[in-house]
């Protein structure tokens, strides 16, 4: 079974997504910041297929921090090179997601057009 | 004695006299009008005249005549030739007095149709060192009149006379002199007094036109490419005509201008008709003499400046001068105004990025903000419509969906809360501030025992509006709460700005970094996560700002935070109100500092107040007010004894901060009204009078 990583600080999103995600049939671990998801990870050693991270949430040190995403994005990436990570976030801006390919992401997914989430987490592990 | 010798010691203590009063004239007119009046009086003689020999020596223009034919003389123009056959010409020529004792006779005389009855002429030279600037006329109706003794005696009063004149265009010069050095005073100071560009150039031409009694000035300043230069003020309606057709020209062109900017030097036409560089401007038709000074600083020419005159040779060396050094002090004052109007520009493009900054930065939350609040929606109503679509639906995940779903419109409802408190019209008041920070705790459903309240008794009121400051206040203690405060000192009293009350609210919560500070103004940025709009702070900011008052915060991460609150106070005196038709009141509420207010209000009246909480036992009464934030016992156990009693139709609701859902319920409840605390004698009169 896929097992998705998702991370984001916002309480309604985390556990809406993780219902969406759950109910295609991924396996899901949440953390709600930068060190959670890290931790999480390590800890889940060689059984997260795919992570979903908000780009912005509390940082490493726990203080709300724009683009604190990149942050834990690095250090995944640092773990585990080729993992795939999909950036969530609700700016629609080219920069950041040029930034974020830049580290290493799979996918900029703008927050309001989710839908197409489950397809596209499954599209890149296909690709994967 | 004889009486040729008495005559001639009448004439000699005459020409005296007459030499005494003319050398005490200074002005020139007065003085040649005066000497042909005094000779005439003096002596008897028929006519007097003054000639001055014009600038190029050729002719004597008469400058004063006696009486009628002097007038009309003057009138004409009069004018005789240096040298020509008529006794004034022949008297300056030869530097000599002359007499023509027959003058029908003589063949040097001119015969004058306004001087019919001259029969004995002498003309005298003016002499002053080495030069002669006129002649003096003195004419009798009598043959033979003057004798050449006389001639002498006369002479020495035309010498005084000529002395005279000179004088008086020493002090003419003198006068005149410090009457320009006077307005390139003025010029100077004013000029540089003024920073706006727009403002100096019209104020200069102005002074310069009004100082120095001249018919225009303009001023022009280069264009960006140095090509042309533009004029930028002119006097008058000739300059608003020149300004309005965006008059311009061309450097090193014939113009005055042009030429004077290209060589950056002055420029000086003194009968403009005739000269060939002035470029003939046709709103200026009366000019006959024209400078052109450059506006130079720092060996760069910024543009110059135009002086027109409606005389011929209007300028002397003096005034080009004076014009110059003006010319000098108008270019630093040029220079400082355009480095002022790029310092402008230079704060506003500042101050656009700023406001641009601001706007991105809460546009950039906002829309944070509502990708959050929105997602949870959309994603869970999508899984929904695939659960039912499937027939899979399970209750327990139903029930969670739709809380995540009721909460996330609740978060989007508090942002529109806050935004329609922003739009709501504002009723500025003297509001009781104890009260109104009490209904702020209240709603907020703030622990009283964390908050310690002082309030200075000569700050006890400000102005605002009682339902808006509640919300700001309340926003501003729930931040506290939320950032962790055990304890919130709240301190009221006078500012160091005269009229205005400072609040500050204290916490010793978890304070915010340097970072945080400078986005906690913008609009939906927030530290505490999903659950907050980060509209809490923006909006305490825009309720005081619509009471005039401002805000500061100060805050360091672990150390607490302290938001200052300034609005203007007001020292209400406790008037006696009037009554109404009600007599007794019943008034249901917490000992706190509104109802003792209301209670000392009320006791210059007629009107009987009874406090009471006992349920149980309600005294009878015309009127009944219940405060809608009351402590001391549960609202719900204090609508349900008066009702039991039948005494809602009597009770009246009131509060610091109304609102209108709270009203309906109320309303609905069968309670008469609900309505905003009076805090004034005035407003408590009308309340009386109201209910």
């Amino acid at each position: 079974m896929t097992t998705v990583l998702l991370v984001d600080d916002e309480k309604l999103v985390q556990r809406s997504l993780e219902k969406t995600l759950l109910r295609a049939g991924f396996e899901v671990i949440t953390a709600a910041d930068c060190k959670g998801g890290s931790e999480s990870f390590r800890q889940n050693a060689g059984t997260v297929d795919i992570v979903v991270l908000d780009l912005n949430m509390p940082g490493f040190d726990g203080v709300p921090k724009s683009g604190a995403g990149l942050d834990l994005l690095e250090d995944l990436k640092k773990q585990q090179p080729n993992l795939p990570v999909v950036i969530l976030t609700a700016y629609d801006e080219v920069n950041k997601a040029k930034d974020a390919a830049a580290r290493g992401s799979s996918a900029f997914f703008v927050k309001g057009r989710e839908q197409g989430l489950v397809e596209l987490i499954q599209k890149i592990l296909k690709e994967t | 004695m004889t009486n040729d010798i008495q005559r001639h010691v009448t004439l000699l203590k005459a020409a005296a006299r007459a030499a005494k009063n003319i050398t005490t004239i200074l002005d020139p007119y007065e003085l040649f009008q005066r000497t042909v009046d005094i000779i005439c009086d003096e002596f008897g003689f028929y006519y007097a005249g003054v000639f001055l020999v014009d600038e190029a020596g050729e002719y004597a223009v008469l400058k004063a005549g006696r009486g009628e034919p002097g007038k009309a003389m003057l009138k004409e123009g009069h004018k005789l030739a240096v040298g020509g056959n008529s006794m004034i010409g022949a008297s300056i020529a030869n530097r000599q007095g002359r007499i023509a004792l027959d003058v029908g006779e003589e063949a040097v005389f001119f015969e004058n149709p306004h001087l019919p009855k001259t029969r004995s002429e002498m003309a005298l030279p003016l002499i002053v060192g080495e030069e002669v600037i006129g002649a003096l006329t003195v004419q009798s109706s009598e043959e033979a009149a003057f004798h050449d003794a006389d001639v002498a005696a006369l002479q020495t009063m035309a010498d005084q006379l000529a002395i005279a004149i000179q004088n008086s265009n020493l002090h003419r010069q003198a006068e005149r002199r410090s009457k320009l050095l006077k307005a390139a005073n003025r010029v100077g100071k004013e000029v540089t007094s003024i920073l706006d560009l727009e403002t100096l150039l019209a104020q200069t031409v102005n002074i310069i036109c009004e100082a120095y009694g001249l018919y225009y000035a303009g001023i022009f300043l280069l264009d960006a490419e140095g090509e042309y230069a533009v004029l930028r003020s002119g006097y008058g309606k000739a300059g608003k005509a020149m300004l309005s057709e965006g008059h311009k020209l061309k450097v090193g062109s014939e113009s005055m201008i042009g030429a004077c900017i290209a060589k950056g030097e002055a420029r000086i036409a003194l009968d403009v008709g005739e000269e060939r560089v002035h470029f003939k401007n046709p709103h200026l038709p009366h000019t006959r003499s024209e400078m052109a000074l450059p506006l130079i600083y720092a060996g760069k020419a910024l543009g110059a400046v135009t002086i027109q005159s409606s005389e011929e040779n209007a300028f002397s060396e003096d005034d080009i001068t004076m014009l110059l050094t003006m010319a000098e002090h108008l270019a630093v004052a040029v220079n400082n105004a355009g480095l002022i109007e790029e310092l402008k520009e230079a704060h506003n493009e500042i101050l656009r990025n700023k406001v641009f900054e601001a706007l991105t930065t809460a546009s950039t939350e906002a829309i944070h903000w509502i990708g959050n609040k929105t997602l949870p929606i959309s994603v869970t109503v999508a899984r929904l419509r695939e659960e039912i679509a499937d027939g899979k639906v399970d209750l327990e995940s139903l029930k969670e969906d739709l809380d995540l779903i009721t909460e996330s419109a609740v978060q989007i409802i508090q942002v529109k809360e806050q935004l329609i408190g922003a739009v709501r019209e504002t009723r500025p008041r003297p509001v009781l501030l104890a009260d109104v920070t009490q209904t702020a705790l209240a709603l907020r459903k703030i622990p009283e025992k964390i908050v310690k309240i002082k309030i200075d008794p000569n700050s006890r009121y400000v102005i605002a509006d009682s339902t808006q400051l509640a919300r700001a206040l309340g926003n501003l203690l729930q931040n506290s709460v939320e950032a962790g405060a055990k304890s919130i000192r709240f301190t009221a009293g006078p500012s160091e700005e005269r009229g205005f009350v400072e609040i500050t609210i204290e916490d010793d919560g978890e304070g915010v970094s340097d970072d945080v500070m400078q986005k906690v103004w913008s609009p939906f940025f927030t530290t505490r996560g999903g659950a907050h709009h980060g509209l809490g702070l923006p909006a305490a900011l825009h309720v005081v700002s619509q009471s005039q008052g401002r805000m500061a915060l100060v805050s360091r991460a672990g150390e607490g935070t302290t938001v200052a609150m300034y609005l203007p106070g007001k020292n209400v005196t406790m008037e006696i109100p009037q009554s109404g038709s009600v007599e007794t009141i019943l008034l249901i509420d917490d000992l706190d500092e509104w109802a003792d207010l209301f209670s000392d209000l009320l006791k210059g009246t007629k009107v009987k107040l009874i406090r009471s909480a006992d349920l149980k036992n309600l005294p009878p009464a015309d009127l009944i007010l219940l405060d809608e934030h009351i402590n001391s016992l549960p609202m719900l156990e204090i609508l349900d004894a008066l009702s039991q009693a039948d005494l809602n139709a009597k009770t009246v609701v009131v509060t610091a901060a109304i609102n209108p859902e709270r009203v309906t319920q109320f309303l609905r409840g069968g309670i008469k009204d609900v309505t905003l605390k009076p805090y004034t004698g005035k407003e408590v009169g009308e309340f009386l009078m109201y209910k």
